[in-house]
């Protein structure tokens, strides 16, 4: 199978083009901030409002920083090229602490009282998909930068998904560990939520259709902190390489009782533990060989992943995560899509079918597929604290 | 795998165990549930990764992550439990799960949120018994258990703190009618139960290799339930309810896997020896028979 390389502003064009329509349907209908009410597309005005929300505290807080970080510095990169149609963003703010209870109060204040344009998702899939509805009936469109249960654009057109769903990459992780490693007896330990369950959903069709048989399936919680029983026992099950579909803290411990007990099989992780300061720097030479599946592609040669790498680093002085990444490219694809219809067109000339010229087309018919991102999966490796070089 | 469940399972036991004494000693002798205790453990915990970070001594980490914790304990006994101490016990306990959450806020405000690593290596070998790995730290954790359990024991039945301690947790008033400053007693079982707390949150942090806000959060609900099941006061029936739970909880994920949330076991444990045996597995202040 050939990896291509993660594409960065070229890879969501279907979500761009729904995206568009979807903007343009708001502004038109006055939703936006703005007192024009001929809702122009140029001319200075008031800022444009993007409401978004990551888990700044609580367990998740390091991928919450991560996220808002991005998003600052993306909002600050829009603006100081222009902004979008002359207009500045301006970013509504709001710390989810890892609860999706708290994700569904957040929703509803962006929706009625801060009244924003569109909503950037910096959090896990249990707190989108719970706002994710607020957001639907609202007709509030939604770029969730990484949570990835395909439940999030099924709940509706005007919520889209900037990375891969957890289907796709679990079936990459499978190809990864059944056809690239060979490994013909897998374990998979996962963790316990939306995300952990969509990826072993993927990997366990992929991985019956490439003929391989799957030992044992086990959900962990958050915070689990031992993992040296549980890898005990599906070796003495005959495991013979294992997927882990952990966040960072608990894969940091997976990897501690895989050390301990001096574990040498293939391991496929996934984009959970794709965080700089909270897993390659802590754990370092001890993931020497794990194998993940990620949308953030550190080597492309794509001015916008190298600059944006650059200038993460320069502000925030430590390199980015996946987090980021898919965060800061949200904002990218939103200010790209927000930009008048024709200019987008003209830019694009991928052959793609051109967008619907009246609002009247435009319906709650339209399929959910055009909210999928259709980037390809990259494999990484992780070597001496560091993620590098793609599988070939 | 019977032979290192059992060892893990000894390992955890003698960590929660840890844990769980300096709440035991406090609640026998002033009847308080302190939760606040595990905020001591956090504070040791960042303390003592502070400190080794500085000096790269773990003797040194130990030492000045016990004397933080001793003084907040000191702190907290003197200006916060004592003045409430006649109102019941619930608003001490109130009391204490607030400070508890407010020192979850005060580390991740000067800290940061991040979880931060505690690499500090053990002088002590991997040894491999029967099949099973038994690391450095874990080593530590069994030396460092069964020398706190047995200076527990020492002083409570041996020295002139442990008849004091022993004679205040029976009867506060007719122990002070006897001469007993009672004043004094309580302070200083708040100082040694919070530098029991500093030593298991460092031991905590090394095992795990991580030291985070939140580090407290399941130590405590945990540490209640052995402290129930052991017989609420009684620090050998803690150190017996911390063991079985310790054992319990490897030998269920290490033969079913994670049927259930891990945590849930420990209650699970609680409420079947509670069905079967409401007063805990040693009820009354004594330790031992």
């Amino acid at each position: 199978m050939r990896i291509a390389h993660a594409a960065w502003r070229k890879a969501s064009f279907a979500a761009a083009i729904a995206l568009v329509a979807a903007l343009a349907l708001v502004a038109a209908a006055c939703g936006s901030s703005s007192p024009s009410p001929a809702g122009s597309s140029s001319g200075g005005g008031s800022p444009i409002k993007i409401g978004f929300f990551a888990p700044e505290s609580g367990f998740a807080a390091a991928d919450g920083a991560s996220a808002y970080d991005s998003a600052q510095l993306a909002v600050k990169d829009i603006n100081a090229a222009g902004g979008v149609n002359g207009r500045q963003l301006q970013l509504v703010n709001y710390d989810d602490a890892s609860d999706p209870k708290q994700a569904v109060t957040i929703a509803t204040r962006l929706v009625t009282q801060d009244k924003v344009t569109a909503v950037v998702s910096g959090s896990y899939s249990d707190q989108t998909l719970a706002a994710a509805p607020i957001f639907q009936r609202a007709s509030i469109p939604v770029l969730a930068a990484y949570a990835v249960n395909p439940g999030i654009p099924a709940t509706g057109d005007y919520i889209f998904q900037q990375d891969f769903n957890g289907i796709v990459e679990g079936r990459a992780g499978a190809v990864a560990l059944i056809s690239n490693l060979a490994a013909k007896k897998v374990a998979i330990i996962a963790i316990k939520n939306d995300f952990g369950t969509s990826l072993v959903q993927g990997f366990t069709q992929e991985a019956k259709a490439l003929g391989a048989t799957i030992v044992a399936t086990d959900y962990s919680q958050f915070g689990e902190k031992d993992f040296a029983p549980i890898l005990s026992r599906d070796k003495s099950k005959g495991a013979t390489g294992f997927y882990m579909a952990q966040y960072y803290s608990e894969g940091q411990q997976f990897i501690n009782g895989w050390n301990t007990l001096g574990f040498k099989y293939p391991l496929v992780g996934t984009e959970g533990i794709d965080s700089t300061t909270q897993f390659f720097e802590p754990v370092g030479a001890k993931a020497d060989g794990l194998v993940f599946t990620t949308p953030f592609n550190r080597d492309s040669t794509e001015p916008a992943v190298q600059n944006y790498i650059k200038a993460y680093t320069a502000a925030y002085g430590h390199a980015p995560d996946m987090v980021g990444a898919t965060t800061y490219d949200s904002f990218l694809v939103l200010a790209q899509a927000m930009k008048p219809r024709a200019r987008h067109r003209a830019r694009s000339g991928t052959g793609s079918p051109p967008p619907p010229t009246s609002s009247e087309s435009l319906g709650p018919s339209r399929s959910t597929s055009l909210g999928r991102s259709s980037r390809p999966s990259t494999y990484r490796s992780s070597r001496a604290g560091c993620p590098t070089s793609t599988l070939r | 795998m019977v032979v290192s469940s059992l060892i893990n399972g000894i390992v955890l036991g003698s960590l929660y165990a840890l844990i769980a004494l300096g709440p035991t000693l406090i609640y026998g002798i002033l009847r308080i549930l302190d939760i606040a205790n595990v905020a001591g453990l956090t504070l040791g915990a960042y303390t003592g990764l502070k400190v080794f970070e500085a000096t790269h001594s773990l003797l040194a980490a130990l030492v000045v992550a016990m004397l933080a914790s001793a003084a907040f304990g000191y702190l907290l006994q003197r200006f916060l439990y004592r003045p409430i101490l006649g109102r019941g016990p619930l608003i001490p306990l109130i009391a204490s799960i607030g400070v508890f959450i407010a020192m979850e806020e005060v580390f991740r405000l000067v800290f940061g949120p991040y979880p931060l690593d505690f690499p500090a290596t053990v002088p002590l070998p991997t040894v491999h018994v029967g099949g099973a790995v038994v690391t450095g730290v874990q080593l530590l954790i069994l030396i460092v258990g069964i020398a706190v359990l047995v200076g527990t024991w020492y002083s409570l039945r041996r020295t002139r703190l442990g008849l004091l301690w022993r004679a205040t947790s029976q009867d506060t008033e007719t122990a002070s009618a006897m001469g007993v400053n009672t004043g004094l007693v309580i302070a200083t079982i708040f100082l040694i139960g919070y530098a029991l707390a500093a030593i298991s949150g460092v031991l905590l942090g090394i095992n795990y290799n991580t030291v985070y806000p939140t580090m407290g959060d399941i130590p405590a609900y945990k540490m209640l339930a052995i402290i129930v099941l052991g017989g609420l006061g009684n620090p050998l029936g803690t150190i017996l309810a911390a063991m079985l739970i310790g054992l319990v909880e490897t030998f269920v994920v290490a033969y079913l896997g994670f049927v259930l949330p891990r945590d849930a076991i420990a209650f699970i444990v609680l409420i079947v020896i509670l069905l079967v045996r409401p007063q805990g597995l040693l009820p009354g202040e004594s330790f031992g028979s």
